[in-house]
């Protein structure tokens, strides 16, 4: 039978809201099998060589999912996968209703309300320990940002549990460098667009290593490539 | 009772899922569907956990069907393969068929449009009690599916049973 390019994905996606627009995906939401869902879509890439587009294309939508679904057996929350359109490189999942960016609540809370550094400190403990199961897993996020962090809400009384979203850069690896770096990309991400958060960030850092089993080489590389700027690994 | 979803992905084409209890004639509707004389899915209801989980199989297999990448024969055939969380077709028809001592079967029909006659057919075939589509969680083997799926305690924890099971369906091509 030929093997066609379904176009379903796009034409769903036409009348669908785009949510945001980076420079490798688009991200809508959508209602699919009645459920709220987003939608990321890899398109073509012009300026690429098709063939290699097509491979990599291919290869990040495959990398994003399998680290979804790894870090959920190990208990991490990520938005459930609903299907995979390999032909579009579209990726439908679970829209994380009732929740908002780490991003936006310390910014509110910076904003509004100085008497809640307590809060703020839990927050970073938290972070810093599913950061370390994530690593414990060997899942490299890749793009590590307060953005990608989700603070859901599960009761009324305020209780929340993390979600990690945008797993379109990750992969699987072992390399406490890999880990290093990807610290050292959330850290740099955090002081710039949280001002005067050093000590929360350190606390973020302690609650890792008291977290995860294999903190201390992570740590020691993160402050090498601290020292040096990152991506200069002479591992090939 | 029967519930219908219209795919937004194939906007012609809806599925309607019936359940069905107190089957006496679970022998004869999978010879049936063998021989290729029943235009439905007969699925094991205790392996489902949610209709949801139905329409995530039944919308890969009419992808997968329209885009020519289908790993089974028919449409039916795919959409009681994309149930299991691994790759092995003999497997699942096991797991997730129906036998012949069943006695609840959930029918799965792809259509496009007036679906009376075709859901009226069925029902003529099956010798047992229609009840409502929502009623198959109490039907759902959880220990089963559990195992099946290799649900990890962890994982159990920090979401749903039907999140899991979704999750693996939409991603085992690949791991």
């Amino acid at each position: 039978m030929a093997q066609e390019k379904s176009m379903a994905a796009p034409d769903l996606l036409r009348r669908a809201k785009l949510l945001k627009q980076g420079a490798e995906a688009r991200v809508y939401r959508a209602e699919f099998l009645g459920k709220p869902t987003i939608v990321k879509e890899r398109f073509p890439k012009r300026y690429r060589h098709p063939v290699l587009d097509e491979k990599l294309t291919h290869r990040r939508t495959v990398q994003e999912v399998r680290s979804i679904l790894r870090c959920r057996r190990a208990g991490i929350s990520a938005p459930v996968v609903y299907f995979v359109d390999y032909t579009s490189h579209c990726i439908f999942l679970e829209e994380i209703i009732c929740s908002i960016t780490v991003r936006d609540h310390i910014a509110s809370i910076q904003q509004c309300d100085t008497s809640k550094d307590s809060e703020l400190e839990q927050l970073a403990e938290r972070v810093g320990q599913i950061l370390a199961k994530m690593h414990d897993e060997d899942v490299v996020h890749g793009d590590l940002t307060t953005s990608n962090i989700l603070l859901r809400r599960i009761t009324e009384s305020g209780e929340y549990d993390l979600v990690l979203i945008d797993f379109g850069l990750s992969y699987i690896s072992a390399l406490p460098e890999d880990k290093g770096v990807d610290l050292y990309v959330l850290e740099k991400a955090f002081l710039s667009t949280h001002p005067n958060t050093e000590a929360l960030f350190e606390k973020l850092l302690k609650s890792y290593t008291a977290s995860s089993k294999k903190s201390s080489a992570v740590i020691k590389k993160l402050d090498e490539v601290r020292l040096r700027g990152r991506k200069r690994s002479m591992v090939g | 009772m029967h519930l219908t979803h219209k795919l937004e992905l194939f906007p012609d084409q809806k599925v309607t899922q019936m359940l069905f209890k107190e089957v006496k004639n679970a022998a004869e509707l999978r010879q049936s569907a063998v021989e290729g004389k029943i235009n439905a899915a007969l699925i094991n209801p205790t392996m489902l956990v949610n209709p949801f989980q139905v329409l995530v199989a039944a919308n890969k297999a009419v992808h997968l069907q329209k885009t020519g990448k289908m790993k089974t024969r028919s449409l039916y055939s795919e959409i009681i393969f994309n149930l299991s969380p691994n790759n092995n077709i003999s497997e699942a028809f096991k797991r997730f068929g129906i036998s012949d001592g069943d006695t609840s079967v959930m029918v799965v029909l792809v259509h496009s449009e007036d679906e009376s006659k075709l859901l009226a057919d069925i029902t003529a075939r099956v010798s047992g009690q229609q009840v409502p589509v929502e009623d198959v969680s109490s039907l759902s083997d959880q220990a089963k599916i559990k195992k099946l799926y290799k649900v990890t305690p962890l994982e159990e924890k920090s979401g749903t049973l039907l999140d899991a099971v979704v999750c693996r369906m939409a991603i085992k091509d690949v791991m």
